[in-house]
């Protein structure tokens, strides 16, 4: 038995760290998964104004020739349309444990719920009450139709701000043949603009697909004659959709790509070899794509091989999951000049103080000991306000509120989130438009006030017409 | 207080193995047919697990080799449905032959180091894999067939409500077996494959190579001495394990409908929850991977919402409503340590100490079995 003994005792050393990784789960480290706005034609809409305090609401109603779910398609057609009252459950999954994902993501369920409690205090709904509840998947999609068949027993009426795409990818079968809305599923993959195929299926983010054709656009404004290119990406899901969208643009904006270099989501170390490759070919710009704390360790390595390489001073652009001040703030000096992307207000940054929607949800998440998340968690904050945004226009529509006129109101559905940029107007119309979010405002961060400035104007040539 | 004696295949064992064997069926038939979709799922889930951690068991239970690498083989189950499924149109069902038969491939090919080291050594060779896999999935050259960090799409049944369901004279045992409610399908397979996977464990437990598995992981010299061949007995037992551990993989798949190399289950995290819940459970033992996984499963899904200090009941608050993530892992942590030190054989160990203070099943002497009687010698003409 010495064998077994010893997988015993391997088996409670494993234990102990998970244990301990349990234990210390409440990590503050943070990515921003900015929630994003688009601007779209709302022809052929009628628009609705509504004055709730800081959300400046402006719904539509869509007319009669608007886009419509099919429900001979549910398994239960006659629960699709049934009248929802009184209450309106709203479920969601995302990771709360199992490290670095839950770590990063905690913030997202904080200014979600946080929102969902201002909504109640404010009666955005009028009489009808809100429930919210989000079950752990720990980033595992083996775990999350587990989390989502729980939560239609207990009676969700809609699904809402799921983290992770192959998450998301795991329930939308359920969630299609029950005709439970799935909205505002919070990953920018391409594949949540299958209107045809998952019609209760819908995403909030941009695509990451069209973010890295705003990065391709602003590049062949800096460099009109061209640029060398070095890809830079976390080697999961996340980063080979951006990273493949960008290969495929380059050529049309005249860029080339001189070097290609991945690192694992849960690499823990700097990418020392990975920049020093980079460094070797000297491009003139570097496009990376990292995740949480692999910003700062990119921004940091990149940074030293810089100063070692005199002379090189490549531009670096960054994707928006890393544009959070918290993170930025910690990568220090090596995070100056960067450029990024965003739709959200920065709600750290100085001159958006007295902005009003700002204003309210900094005193809002202060007087709810959410002060310390409030940077990161605008994201949780905007996906309730939008979901919130749905419903009520689903209970203006002449059809009452029902699962079914939740989705109808969300594919025909023009709103400004109330941490938007200006300019910003989240759209979506049916299978023409499938995406809600799809314009993206470039910036470039200035690390010694820690401020974004932007580049240019607000980019809404990619917006599906 | 003296111990009730009941002897091995007696009536009244085979009583007692017929009412549990009842409930289980019981149990089996009435999850589908009368649960709610959240336990059905749970218990898919539990299934899942529960037909992996078996698979480890055989190996590292049975025959005392170590592996931190079995997600690798959970992997090639899911990839090679994945694969099969959404790149060549296969039905799901036909994919879990070829997964079996690559698995085991692989697994013989793997056993090969185990031939000439043992213990942490191998641990590392396998943990290797576990590493590996995953990386591999990703590497571009083989995109084309992986998808690479993308993973693949539409690995999964597709159903519509005009599915048939199945009954007998009004009843249907099997829940909605496709279309209305894809779940208890989804239960069936996984009901199905722990089936298999346990019974392949018990014929192989049970007989001869059972035994030499056994006198493997307790004295290799003393085996090797018995006649038993250490390499093909090794390669088999890595072989067969690492084929069952690929079932559920496929099953993962189907059931998600996509394949991901960054899944739990096919990552390190995922080997290690496969050997916390063997040890938990009871390694060595049929029943051992069993109860750890649903204990395991169990324990994930009630301190759920205990983030919400609301949710938590109110004895237990004071010890959880500090921490706003679920504590699960943690608890079910805190009982691998506990039970190392007072059940170092797992809960099915203290269950049968605990049961041998009240009933003892005494075996049946050697030889004891159905007499046959000797042919009479033909009376000479």
């Amino acid at each position: 038995m010495k064998r077994v003994s010893s997988a015993r005792l391997l088996a409670a050393l494993v234990a102990g760290s998970f244990l301990v990784a349990a234990c210390s789960s409440d990590g503050s480290s943070s990515t921003d998964t900015a929630a994003d706005t688009t601007t779209a034609d709302t022809s052929g809409s009628e628009t609705t104004a509504d004055g709730t305090d800081t959300t400046a609401v402006e719904t539509t109603v869509a007319g009669s020739d608007a886009w419509a779910v099919n429900t001979d398609d549910c398994i239960d057609p006659a629960a699709a349309e049934a009248p929802i009252e009184g209450t309106i459950k709203i479920g969601s999954a995302m990771p709360l444990t199992g490290g670095v994902a839950a770590a990063a993501f905690a913030p997202v369920k904080g200014g979600f719920e946080a929102y969902i409690k201002y909504a109640n205090d404010n009666k955005l709904l009028g009489d009808l009450t809100i429930e919210a509840t989000i079950e752990d998947d720990q980033y595992n999609k083996d775990l999350t139709p587990g989390a989502i068949s729980k939560q239609i027993d207990a009676g969700v009426n809609l699904f809402s701000g799921i983290i992770g795409s192959p998450n998301n990818a795991a329930v939308r079968d359920t969630l299609n043949e029950e005709c439970i809305p799935q909205l505002n599923a919070l990953t920018g993959s391409p594949a949540w603009g299958d209107v045809e195929n998952y019609p209760w299926t819908t995403g909030i983010l941009v695509p990451y697909n069209v973010e890295s054709r705003v990065y391709a656009k602003q590049l062949a404004e800096l460099y009109p004659d061209g640029a060398k290119v070095a890809l830079f990406y976390v080697n999961n899901e996340f980063g080979q959709v951006y990273a493949d969208a960008f290969k495929e643009l380059a050529p049309d904006f005249n860029l080339e790509i001189v070097d290609e270099q991945t690192i694992e989501a849960t690499d823990a170390a700097p990418p020392t070899a990975q920049i020093t490759s980079i460094a070797d070919k000297k491009p003139d710009v570097v496009m990376a794509v990292p995740l949480g704390a692999g910003c700062i360790g990119f921004l940091t390595e990149l940074a030293a091989k810089k100063a070692q390489n005199t002379g090189w001073t490549p531009a670096t652009f960054i994707t928006n999951t890393c544009a959070s001040s918290l993170i930025l703030g910690a990568a220090g000096p090596a995070a100056d000049g960067l450029y990024t992307s965003g739709n959200l207000k920065d709600v750290t940054a100085p001159s958006n103080a007295a902005d009003p929607a700002v204003k309210e949800y900094l005193d809002f998440m202060n007087a709810e000991g959410l002060g310390e998340i409030a940077a990161t968690a605008a994201a949780g904050w905007t996906t309730a306000e939008v979901t919130i945004a749905m419903i009520k226009q689903a209970m203006e529509s002449p059809d009452g509120l029902s699962r079914a006129s939740i989705i109808n109101a969300a594919r025909n559905f023009t709103y400004t989130p109330s941490l938007a940029r200006d300019g910003v107007v989240d759209t979506m119309n049916g299978a023409d438009d499938p995406f809600l979010a799809e314009s993206l405002q470039v910036l470039q961060y200035a690390q010694p006030t820690a401020t974004f400035t932007d580049i240019g104007s607000l980019i809404t040539e990619f917006e599906t017409k | 207080m003296k111990p009730i004696a009941i002897r091995s295949g007696s009536a009244a064992s085979w009583a007692i193995r017929l009412v549990c064997a009842a409930i289980l069926v019981y149990l089996a038939f009435w999850i589908p047919t009368s649960a709610s979709n959240g336990v059905i799922d749970t218990c898919i889930t539990a299934l899942t697990l529960m037909a992996a951690a078996m698979a480890l068991n055989l190996l590292l239970g049975y025959t005392g080799q170590i592996s931190i690498g079995h997600s690798a083989f959970f992997g090639i189950g899911a990839y090679t449905t994945g694969i099969l499924v959404s790149r060549y149109g296969w039905s799901p069902f036909q994919t879990f032959a070829v997964a079996f038969i690559v698995a085991f491939v692989v697994g013989a090919l793997v056993s090969l180091p185990a031939l000439r080291i043992k213990g942490v050594y191998l641990a590392l060779v396998t943990l290797a894999l576990a590493l590996v896999f995953p990386q591999m999935m990703k590497w571009p050259k083989l995109v084309w067939l992986t998808g690479g960090a993308r993973g693949l799409d539409n690995t999964g049944f597709k159903f519509t409500k005009q599915n048939p369901t199945y009954e007998i004279f009004g009843w249907n045992p099997w829940g909605s077996l496709r279309g209305e409610n894809v779940k208890p399908f989804h239960y069936w397979i996984a009901m199905v494959i722990v089936v298999i996977v346990y019974l392949a464990c018990r014929g192989v437990v049970k007989s001869r190579a059972g035994r030499s598995l056994v006198a493997i992981r307790d004295n290799e010299t003393a085996a090797a001495v018995m006649g038993v061949n250490l390499a093909s007995t090794k390669a088999l037992a890595f072989g067969l394990s690492a084929a069952l551990c690929s079932l559920p993989g496929c099953l993962s798949a189907i059931r998600t409908g996509n394949v991901t190399p960054d899944s739990t289950n096919l990552t390190v995290q995922g080997s290690i929850t496969f050997l916390i819940v063997m040890v938990v459970g009871g390694a060595g033992s049929l029943w051992g991977p069993i109860i750890g996984s649903v204990l395991f499963v169990f324990i994930t899904e009630r301190t759920g919402d205990w983030s919400d200090p609301d949710a938590i009941p109110g004895v237990l608050r004071p010890f959880f409503s500090w921490s706003n993530t679920p504590p699960g892992t943690g608890i079910f942590s805190i009982i691998l340590i506990v039970l190392m030190f007072v059940a170092p054989f797992g809960i099915v160990g203290m269950w049968r100490r605990f049961q041998a203070r009240f009933v003892t099943v005494v075996p049946r002497p050697a030889g004891t079995g159905t007499i046959v009687e000797p042919v009479a010698a033909p009376a000479e003409a």
